[in-house]
């Protein structure tokens, strides 16, 4: 036998491509049917039959529910009554996020400067320890203990840091007034509250962060470093013009994962300055960001058609930052030289 | 037919009558009569010993929902219920997506402030006609207020909270201060003189902190004052937001003049009253388990509970309640107002009710039926909350209006705007009445 199914046959299996006798096969009509069919277009069939499943379940669990997602962002259903029940509104719900609603605006400007903080100062800290640490002696032991409050609960790095910046007890303001300095409202204050936050969200992030930058510096052929130094490169020549060019892929993936993940901010918010019973008096403005404004909106204001809305407006924002993300640092590394 | 070809067709029939079954308890969800008894499950946002009963040692000494539930299941072996334990801030979420999925519980605890959007939306089954004879016969009058929507009775009230002053008796003597202020202006000069600053300038010690972190808890006591000015918080027919007016501002006025004194600052928090970090508070009725654990001993000496310092002469405090209500897609309905009946409309011997027991011995808040708040003198008539039973007299409920959670968030987030000084007082209130007036068109116009 020869052709494209010989070897399968040889293994005892079907040849590719060819059809069982039409005696052998239970029904005639189908097998005529399928005979008719070129072989190619049989291919196909299988291929298909064979990422049904798959195609499947991103029906059912991904496009469908985004196709619902977009639906209900035009209608003003709360959740309480059927869908059915729920009014079409048009574009009314994202005219009123956009003009007319304040605190989403404040939310999708605090996140912002959240994400852009969180993320490059983060990483510009990340990228500075990664180079300490590196080479050194007990990289390990350091590496374990910046890493390690990525694995605490965020909830319970926000009530941590919540006694760090109290007002007259956390030892921020002793260490403060230990060298003269005035002690600050931290978490309550319009203008610091942020920030304090921000910076609450570097300490714990920052650990995933030098553990990829480290591994890039690692891929790092060693010979880009010896040539420079035979050609006279200073240190800071290697960083900039070596070290920097060929994390671009690096920096890159941080920076796309980790505006992602900013844009979606919600538990630390929540915990040191908005949420519940032990919260404080920080203006809701100052601190408020677009998830929390989401999950407010669908479920404490029963709003879920404008908090679908607000969510596409999230999808929206995050993907174009995406885009632009990927055109400026897409190219770098090792092809770069290439 | 082979014996391994019967063995097949037996473990195909038993496997499908299997699945059959399991498809058949699944699809039937809660609510449900299984075999011979009637499953009612009932929502609930306590948790813990709220649950399952006060022990010392091994004594139980106040009974959880659960004991009392044994009980009605004992006396009703036809019924199950189940307690879903859900903790208060989850509690309207799970509500909402389990009603989405068509799974929502029997009995559901209805904060007054969702109460209309659920009877809108027709998730309440309408009170039985002895019921609702009994909550406006045997009711107070706040509570009553508190489960009725468009002019109807919706649920069974179980709790009524309300606020009321808290000082710390020690700091208050101290400072040469023979009683808790009266009146808001002796508020804020005691506020002020209570303060005490380190050399630096920080703050030891708040004379005042305001409740804060959630809708209510700043607008309830902005609306006491409002109310006892003279003015109102929305119009009668709800078309629109009113408490922006003179008596609104002066409202607001009164509370910047506790920031101004130096008696408070936006650092100032009531969860520090524990720790001797601040002398007075205006505190709702559910904090006195907490302030008696963290006193110890020294409670009875240290707290102290006054009616709210008088404005223009009065005192109204804003009260808000719970109520239980069934849910109208239950299947079990009748079955589900039979055990509310048993629970809070069956009078005991000594004229209470379980509902009333368990509130006032286990849960430590107010019941509202006029014969469960005469029959527990200690627990009700105690230091701490004989005051918010007696300031139940000069009460309010706040109004129960649709989108009313999202009505009172944009008010709260506007007057810490002027507690912070972001915003005038004027700027803050009209602010909050534009987009309150949006919303009340919406529903109302």
């Amino acid at each position: 036998m020869t052709g494209p199914g010989a070897e399968g046959s040889e293994r005892g299996l079907r040849p590719l491509g060819r059809l069982p006798p039409p005696e052998a096969c239970p029904r005639r009509e189908a097998w005529q049917m399928a005979r008719s069919l070129s072989r190619r277009a049989r291919q196909t069939v299988a291929g298909y039959l064979f990422l049904s499943p798959a195609i499947l379940f991103y029906l059912v669990f991904l496009l469908f529910p985004v196709g619902l997602s977009v639906y209900i962002s035009f209608t003003n259903w709360n959740m309480l009554a059927p869908l059915e029940r729920a009014r079409w509104v048009g574009f009314s719900n994202y005219t009123y996020l956009l003009t007319r609603d304040d605190m989403f605006i404040a939310s999708l400007k605090n996140t912002l400067v959240y994400a852009l903080g969180t993320v490059f100062i983060g990483m510009a800290i990340a990228l500075g320890v990664a180079l300490l640490i590196n080479n050194v002696r007990g990289s390990a032991l350091w590496r374990f203990l910046i890493f390690a409050p990525v694995v605490t609960p965020a909830i319970a790095v926000g009530r941590i840091w919540g006694g760090i910046y109290h007002p007259s007890q956390g030892y921020l303001n002793q260490l403060l007034r230990a060298v003269g300095l005035p002690p600050q409202q931290w978490l309550s204050s319009a203008e610091l509250a942020l920030p304090s936050i921000m910076a609450t969200a570097i300490w714990a992030g920052v650990g995933a962060t030098v553990i990829v930058f480290i591994a890039g510096l690692r891929n790092i052929p060693a010979q880009y470093y010896e040539a420079a130094r035979i050609d006279g490169a200073r240190p800071w020549h290697e960083f900039w013009h070596i070290t920097l060019p060929m994390l671009r892929p690096t920096v890159l993936f941080l920076s796309v994962t980790g505006l992602i993940s900013a844009w979606q901010v919600f538990d630390l918010v929540y915990s040191m300055a908005l949420g519940g019973t032990e919260a404080g008096t920080t203006p809701a403005r100052a601190v408020m960001v677009v998830a929390l404004y989401l999950y407010t909106t669908a479920f404490r204001n029963l709003r879920a058609g404008r908090a679908t809305a607000g969510a596409m407006i999230l999808f929206f924002i995050i993907f174009g930052l995406t885009l632009i993300l990927l055109r400026v640092l897409r190219r770098g590394g090792l092809e770069a030289y290439e | 037919m082979g014996r391994n070809q019967q063995r097949r067709g037996w473990t195909l029939v038993c496997t499908a009558a299997a699945l059959a079954a399991v498809m058949a308890v699944a699809l039937a969800g809660p609510g449900t009569a299984l075999a011979a008894r009637t499953k009612i499950v009932w929502q609930v946002h306590w948790t813990d010993f709220q649950i399952d009963g006060i022990y010392q040692g091994d004594r139980l000494v106040a009974r959880g929902l659960r004991q009392w539930v044994e009980e009605y299941e004992r006396t009703h072996p036809d019924i199950d219920i189940e307690l879903q334990s859900i903790p208060m801030e989850e509690y309207l979420n799970r509500l909402i997506v389990a009603q989405a999925a068509g799974t929502g519980p029997d009995i559901i605890s209805v904060l007054n402030t969702w109460g209309p959007q659920l009877v809108y939306d027709g998730v309440l089954d309408p009170v039985p006609a002895d019921l609702v004879a009994d909550v406006r016969s045997q009711y107070i009058p706040v509570a009553v207020e508190g489960a009725t929507v468009d002019g109807q009775i919706w649920g069974i009230p179980f709790e009524v909270g309300n606020y009321a002053l808290v000082y710390n008796k020690k700091h208050l003597q101290e400072a040469g201060f023979s009683g808790p202020p009266r009146t808001w202006d002796e508020l804020v000069q005691m506020g002020a003189k209570l303060t005490r600053r380190a050399a630096d300038g920080t703050v030891e010690r708040y004379g005042f902190a305001f409740l804060a972190g959630w809708e209510s808890a700043v607008v309830h006591p902005y609306l006491g004052l409002l109310w006892s000015l003279g003015g109102d918080f929305l119009a009668p027919d709800f078309s629109r937001a009113t408490f922006n007016g003179p008596e609104g501002l002066a409202a607001l006025e009164a509370e910047l003049q506790l920031f101004r004194s130096g008696a408070t600052d936006v650092s100032a928090s009531v969860w520090e009253f524990p720790q001797g970090r601040v002398s007075m508070m205006i505190m709702a009725s559910w904090y006195e388990s907490s302030l008696k654990q963290a006193f110890g001993s020294e409670y009875e000496a240290t707290v102290g509970v006054a009616p709210i310092p008088a404005i223009n002469g009065k005192s109204v405090n804003a009260a808000y309640s719970w109520w239980l209500g069934v849910n109208a897609q239950s299947r079990v309905k009748k079955e589900a107002w039979d055990f509310i009946r048993w629970f809070t409309a069956q009078t005991l011997p000594d004229g209470t009710t379980r509902m009333g027991t368990y509130q006032a011995e286990n849960i430590g808040s107010i019941p509202p039926r006029k014969g469960d708040l005469a029959g527990h003198p200690e627990q009700l008539d105690d230091l701490y909350t004989r005051v918010f039973v007696q300031e139940l007299a000069n009460a309010r409920h706040e109004p129960n209006v649709l989108q009313g959670a999202e009505i009172k968030t944009i008010l709260w987030h506007e007057i810490v705007e002027a507690w912070h000084g972001r915003k005038t007082p004027q700027q803050a209130l009209d602010d909050a009445a534009s987009k309150i007036d949006d919303i009340l068109r919406e529903f109302y116009g």
